[in-house]
């Protein structure tokens, strides 16, 4: 029988056993004793925007997570190496399909809501997370339904508390990865003495509005720090909580034991760039993301340390296989042909100032399901060239209207084939990297490419929606973003290529990616048809719970891709991050914060 | 004149009322970029675009009627509980109140300083016209209104700043209001300000004031004996005010609020500028109508007062009963 267990057991969370685990191997900075960390000091870091809301009921946006994660843990952390770090729970399930979570005994709410029980999840779940209709406007409501395999219907997922501290989720089908979701990863709890007051009602404006959400006055033992003033668009201020419960507990590693080490973190506002790092310059903050391009100066600043951490999202063209597109686009051959043409090192030394890795299908190559023997590689070594590039694409292309006049890619009238490449208008990072793009299709292609600036927004709306003309009844449609077969839905303007997108690779829940390369998938905004049946793979992988083989399948779903180039794959920026020198704790990994309340001043 | 105020009074209501319905039909028929792209990321991570935005428009109330919508945000606007902001989770008036005063302590030393250098180096040129140093005031003046806010500050805060050490880098917001720390860090911004504020006061006021520097009142004054300062005070700057009100009041209003986002973004100040123009972007309707508001009124009252300004510093003018 097989048994998925978190890194400890669950016995563990009731403080019986320790998971024996030691200092050291998950990237946390844990080569430093923790003898050497002392309780002292503000940590100040510097964010480029404010949070909305410190309801989490009714955000989607990063910073107000992440200010509202300062003061509740969440169910669980995943460390750098993919692995489950309980923090108020764990899990335990026999088939991959039944979770139980269970609960640590000394979480205690604030405000005089007592401990936290399973009833207060099991109530949350069921009365706000699954509300149908969404009455509250969660976010992330369709996270917690699923399709029914029986009904084919969309419904919500089964759950059930089991005891005080227990609760069962029972998922529709098998899926090893669910722990590894969004939907439990650092998933958040409200008391349900807090809910009530709005559930029977409805009251959506009530539960937005209620103080105590808005104040975190709920938050009591649950997280390493309190809330303690948050003026907008200027400062939000959190103080250490001398009561973590995740001090008390047994068999986590030595250095939370007296966790967090920072009397205070504020997070400053400082919206204009130049200002946030003259302020991480002249020592008034403590950490600020840096852009590539001012990222060398940092690093020869005695009072800095540049911390680069690998991120999986992608920077590729993306070609536009629908018919206001260019239509040899549609040919595997040319998509592969034209991977011959742009040098992928080149974009990350030399635009990305080498704060990237090169990109080569929809995975990052640190992560545990890229497998190089599967993958093809392109834009690389001898695999780029004017040469290498234009044979290709002269076969790729025969028998079509295209075809090479001296060093023109030319049409059948004689004219260059011209075609457009779109970045945003906001970035001017993508500008040069579309400037590269559009000189190296010209050298190397003999494509006459122009680039395009348009704003995030319009591109959303009229290149990224696509729908079939008024008066046409689809086949079939996706959504919003693919209204139907290439040959009937398109956006509202005609484009050819972009790089106004970051796609995320999902490299902690790889099956997330799947709907990129369906033909029916919800974001296949570009029309491309694959050949090969990867969305099989896919559905494979993601229902096997045999580590090694669902490894094999997504290599070989990642190889896949790689072949038939649905997308100009180019790099995968990293996080340019830069830190007081008196920092410690981060490391130079994916996902580095995740123990951020055991960081301390040197 | 009362009569006249009165009428003012009520023309300015019924002009912000046509202001707020036009700003909130402009933001209802604005697609909302947050919901494009919180139905995106669903979309590309396997999820429902639809699901999401019906999420959305649930936690924004845009699952109801426009004209619903309408009747709730003007009723609110007249009853003066102006709601709550989606994007700052916080009752609108809370945040005008926590916003306002960041503007203030910027805003009314800039405005007091711009006029007051403004007009004496504009009455100093007009009373020494083209001199060296009548040169040497007009570039200075030119100087400030030609470089553009943002880019000033920027070099300001790196020079003063994170070179030399002498300002703060960000502004502390826990700082008290009226201490030498406030002062201190309030400097570059309020030296930003005032240069890119006194060319306006300075030429307009050298202009009106060269007008007088000849007049034949002048000239006898100057015969009878009267020195310098008293001539520059009561025979040129007095009929020379009238039109320079124009500029006092309503432009210099006008500049200060206009240029305040930009000068609050580089400094980091949390002030109106800032809030009304994140208010905008993330299609905060209560917030965006509760600021335009406050602008309105500026506007309003600023006009106002400097219409009954008029009246005061020349007493040939009067409404009588218009």
């Amino acid at each position: 029988m097989l048994k998925l267990l978190g890194a400890t057991s669950v016995a563990g969370l009731a403080g019986c056993s320790g998971n024996g685990e030691g200092d050291g191997g998950d990237g946390s900075g844990e080569s430093t004793a923790s003898a050497t960390r002392s309780v002292g000091g503000t940590y100040v870091s510097a964010s480029s925007v404010d949070a909305q809301s410190l309801n989490w009921l009714t955000i989607a946006d990063a910073t107000s997570g992440s200010f509202v994660t300062a003061t509740l843990d969440g169910i669980w952390a995943i460390k750098p190496n993919r692995e489950i770090f309980p923090l108020w729970g764990d899990y335990a399930t026999d088939d991959g399909r039944v979770y139980e979570i269970q609960l640590r005994d000394n979480l205690e709410w604030g405000a005089g809501y007592g401990q936290m029980t399973a009833d207060d999840w099991v109530y949350m779940i069921q009365n706000i997370f699954q509300a149908q209709p969404n009455w509250s406007g969660y976010p992330n409501a369709a996270d917690w339904f699923q399709t029914n395999p029986e009904s084919g219907q969309r419904e919500p997922i089964p759950v059930e508390q089991t005891g005080e501290l227990t609760f069962e989720i029972r998922l529709f089908e098998v899926d090893p990865s669910f722990p590894f979701k969004p939907v439990l990863w650092r998933q958040q709890c409200i008391p349900r003495g807090i809910l009530e007051q709005y559930v029977e009602d409805q009251d959506a404006e009530g539960l937005q509005q209620d103080e105590e959400l808005n104040t975190l006055a709920y938050t009591g033992n649950l997280g390493p720090y309190t809330y303690d003033t948050w003026e907008r668009s200027a400062r939000y201020t959190v103080t250490r909580n001398e009561d973590y419960y995740l001090r008390d507990v047994e068999g986590v590693p030595d250095r939370f034991a007296e966790a967090p080490y920072f009397d205070q973190q504020t997070v400053r506002v400082i919206s204009e760039e130049s200002t946030r790092l003259g302020a991480l310059e002249s020592g008034e903050v403590d950490s600020a993301g840096i852009p590539p391009d001012k990222a060398n100066r940092f690093e020869n600043l005695p009072n800095v340390t540049v911390n680069v951490t690998p991120q999986p999202y992608l920077r590729m063209i993306v070609y536009n296989m629908r018919s206001n597109g260019w239509e040899p686009f549609r040919s595997k051959a040319v998509r592969r042909a034209l991977g011959f043409a742009v040098n992928k090192e080149s974009v990350v030394q030399n635009v990305l100032r080498g704060y990237a890795d090169v990109a080569q299908t929809m995975q990052p190559e640190w992560s545990d399901w890229y497998d190089d023997s599967q993958v093809e590689e392109f834009g690389v070594g001898d695999r780029y060239g004017p040469e290498e590039t234009r044979t290709r694409l002269e076969s790729a292309l025969s028998g079509t209207e295209y075809g090479y006049d001296g060093e023109r890619l030319v049409d059948g009238s004689g004219e260059q084939v011209t075609l457009s490449i779109y970045y945003d208008s906001g970035q001017p990072t993508e500008g040069t990297i579309a400037e590269f793009v559009a000189q190296e299709f010209g050298e190397n292609a003999g494509i006459d490419v122009q680039p395009e600036a348009v704003s995030a927004p319009t591109f959303q709306s009229n290149y990224v929606q696509t729908s079939a003309p008024d008066g046409t009844d689809p086949e079939w449609t996706a959504g919003t973003f693919n209204g139907g077969p290439r040959d009937v839905a398109t956006s509202a303007n005609s484009w050819d290529m972009s790089i106004n997108l970051q796609f995320n690779t999902y490299p902690f829940t790889p099956a997330s990616s799947k709907g990129f390369f369906e033909r029916r998938g919800g974001i296949n905004f570009y029309g491309y048809y694959p050949e090969e049946d990867i969305s099989a793979l896919y559905e494979e992988a993601t229902a096997t719970t045999d580590e090694e083989r669902r490894r094999e399948l997504f290599g070989e779903a990642f190889g896949l891709i790689s072949e038939e180039q649905p997308f100009g794959f180019l790099a995968m920026p990293s996080s340019v991050t830069g830190y007081a020198e008196t920092v410690r704790g981060y490391d130079e990994e994916f996902n580095t914060g995740w123990d951020s309340q055991a960081w301390y001043f040197a | 004149m009362r009569w006249y105020v009165v009428r003012r009074v009520l023309w300015a209501v019924v002009a912000t009322f046509l202001i707020l319905s036009v700003t909130w039909g402009l933001l209802a028929i604005t697609p909302n970029p947050a919901a494009e792209q919180m139905q995106f990321q669903a979309a590309a991570s396997g999820g429902s675009a639809e699901a999401a935005e019906e999420a959305f428009e649930a936690r924004r109330g845009l699952d109801r009627s426009p004209w619903v919508r309408y009747q709730e945000y003007m009723t609110n606007m007249v009853t003066l509980n102006w709601g709550w902001s989606q994007s700052r989770s916080q009752p609108v008036i809370d945040a005008i109140a926590a916003a306002l005063p960041y503007t203030a302590i910027y805003s009314v030393p800039t405005t007091i300083l711009s006029i007051l250098i403004g007009l004496a180096i504009g009455l100093y040129s007009a009373t020494n016209q083209y001199t060296k140093s009548d040169y040497a005031a007009t570039f200075f003046a030119f100087f400030g209104y030609a470089i553009p806010n943002f880019w000033f500050g920027i070099i300001l805060l790196l020079v003063f700043g994170v070179q030399l050490g002498w300002f703060p880098v960000v502004f502390d917001s826990d700082i008290p209001f009226f201490s030498l720390g406030m002062a201190r860090q309030l400097v570059l911004p309020v030296v930003v300000l005032v240069t890119g504020t006194i060319a306006g006061v300075m030429r307009y006021s050298r202009a009106e004031a060269l007008e007088y520097v000849e007049a034949e009142f002048v000239k006898t004054a100057k015969s009878k004996g009267a020195d310098g300062y008293r001539i520059l005070t009561r025979h040129i700057l007095r009929p020379a005010a009238v039109p320079l009100v124009t500029i006092l009041v309503g432009d210099i209003l006008g500049i200060f609020l206009a240029a305040s986002y930009l000068v609050e973004v580089v400094f980091g100040i949390p002030g109106l500028g800032q809030l009304s123009y994140n208010a905008i972007l993330a299609q905060d309707t209560s917030l965006v109508l509760g600021t335009t508001l406050i602008f309105t009124f500026v506007s309003v009252v600023g006009n106002l007062v400097q219409d009954v300004a008029y009246t005061v510093l020349d007493p040939r003018i009067d409404y009588g009963d218009r």
